[in-house]
C-alpha cells in the first residue's frame, strides 16, 4: 500500500492543477542539482585557457538545467516506487501535486532547451555530452538498470560523474585526461555513498521492490563491497598527484580525507548489528558527501590561488 | 437576443488562479532569461556566434 494513498488523485474528475512553482522546483532535485553545479564548475575552471564569464555562466546554467531535467524525468518515471518509500513519499508526484505526464513534459522541455542552448551558444561536443548524460540517467539508469540489477547505481553512477566532463568540453571544445580523472573519482565514490544509504534505508527499497545490493545480496555482502570500492576510490582519488595532473596540496588532502573514508568503511564492515552498525552507515553517508565536496573544493581553490597569485606577488 | 443560460464549465478557485498565475510568471521569467542569455552571448561572440566548433 502506498505511503500516501490518501492523496491519490480521482482521475474521473476534470483536474485543475494546483501545483506551485515550488513543486516544479522540487522536481528538479535541487540538492542533487547543487552537487552537479559544483562538480561542473570545478571541471570548467580546471580547464586550460580563458573563457568569457558569460559563456562560463551559460555553460554551467545549461548543465544545471540539464541535471534538473534528468531529475524531473526520473520522478515522472518513478512515481509508483517513490510513493512506497518514506524518503521519497513527499515528492510532488506521490503527493498528487503534479501528474507524471506533467513532470515528463516539464523534464523533456528543459532537457531540449538545455542541450540546444549549450550546443548553439557554446559548442556541440558539450551539447552532445549533456544529451548523453540525460539519456544515460533517464533511460539506462532509471528505466532499465534501477529495477533490474543490484549493479544499478554502479553503472548508473556514470551519469552523475559526467557533469565535470561536460563542463570541461564546454570550456575547451575537447576532452583530456583531467576530466576523465574527475569522472573516475565521482564514479567510484557513488557505490559506497549510495550503498551506505541503502543499508539504513533497506526496508524502503525492499518495500518498493528496488533491487539495491543490501536487498538482493544482503547487508554483509554490501559491507564488503563498500570497503572494496572505498579502497579503489581512495587510490583513484590520490593517483592524479603522482601522475602530475593535480598538485601536492590536493594529493595530501585526498590521502587525509581518504583515510577518513577508509576508517568509516572499516567501521561499516566491523559493526554489523545494533546502533553501532546504524551509526556507522549514517556517518559514512554523511562523510562521503563532505569527502567529495572537499576534494573538488581543493581543486577549485588551487585554480583560484594560481589565478590570483600573479596579481599579489 | 440569446436567453439561454451559459454553462458554468470549469470555474477555477482562487487558489487555482493564484497558482496558475505564479506558474505563468515563472515561465515568463525563464523565457526572459533565455532571451537575455542569447543576447549576451551574441554580444560577447560578435560575428563569431555563427562559428560553432564540434
Amino acid at each position: 500500500m502506498s505511503v500516501l494513498d490518501q492523496n491519490a488523485i480521482d482521475l474521473s474528475l476534470p483536474r485543475i492543477s494546483e501545483a506551485s512553482v515550488a513543486d516544479y522546483i522540487a522536481l528538479l532535485k535541487p540538492r542533487v542539482m547543487s552537487l552537479v553545479v559544483f562538480t561542473a564548475a570545478v571541471g570548467f575552471f580546471l580547464a586550460p585557457g580563458h573563457v568569457h564569464p558569460v559563456l562560463a555562466i551559460t555553460s554551467i546554467l545549461c548543465i544545471a538545467v540539464g541535471g534538473g531535467a534528468s531529475g524531473a524525468l526520473n520522478m515522472a518515471l518513478e512515481g509508483d516506487i517513490d510513493a512506497l518509500m518514506t524518503r521519497t513519499a513527499n515528492r510532488p508526484i506521490p503527493r498528487g501535486r503534479v501528474l507524471p505526464g506533467e513532470a515528463m513534459a516539464f523534464g523533456l522541455t528543459l532537457a531540449f532547451f538545455s542541450v540546444m542552448t549549450l550546443g548553439i551558444l557554446v559548442n556541440w561536443l558539450a551539447g552532445a555530452l549533456l544529451a548523453f548524460t540525460i539519456f544515460f540517467y533517464v533511460v539506462i539508469y532509471t528505466m532499465w538498470l534501477k529495477r533490474w540489477t543490484a549493479q544499478n547505481i554502479v553503472i548508473g553512477g556514470a551519469a552523475g560523474a559526467l557533469p565535470p566532463v561536460v563542463a570541461w568540453a564546454a570550456a575547451t571544445g575537447s576532452l583530456s585526461v583531467e576530466p576523465i580523472l574527475l569522472f573516475l573519482i565521482i564514479f567510484f565514490w557513488t557505490p559506497p555513498h549510495f550503498w551506505a544509504l541503502a543499508l539504513f534505508r533497506n526496508d524502503d527499497y525492499a518495500r518498493a521492490g528496488v533491487p539495491m545490493l543490501p536487498v538482493v545480496a544482503g547487508p554483509d555482502a554490501t559491507r564488503l563491497q563498500i570497503l572494496l570500492y572505498t579502497v579503489v576510490l581512495v587510490a583513484i582519488a590520490a593517483a592524479p598527484w603522482p601522475m602530475g595532473y593535480f598538485d601536492a596540496v590536493y594529493g595530501v588532502a585526498s590521502l587525509i580525507l581518504g583515510a577518513g573514508m577508509l576508517w568509516l568503511a572499516v567501521d561499516i564492515y566491523r559493526y554489523r548489528t545494533g546502533r553501532a552498525a546504524l551509526r556507522a552507515t549514517r556517518r559514512m553517508f554523511a562523510f562521503s558527501i563532505l569527502y567529495l565536496f572537499a576534494l573538488f573544493a581543493i581543486l577549485l581553490l588551487e585554480v583560484v590561488a594560481k589565478a590570483i597569485a600573479p596579481l599579489i606577488w | 437576443m440569446d436567453t439561454k443560460p451559459k454553462p458554468d464549465g470549469i470555474v477555477l478557485t482562487e487558489a487555482q488562479k493564484k497558482r496558475r498565475r505564479e506558474r505563468s510568471l515563472a515561465i515568463a521569467w525563464a523565457l526572459g532569461i533565455l532571451v537575455v542569455l542569447f543576447f549576451a552571448v551574441t554580444m560577447v561572440k560578435g560575428p563569431g556566434v555563427l562559428v560553432r566548433p564540434m
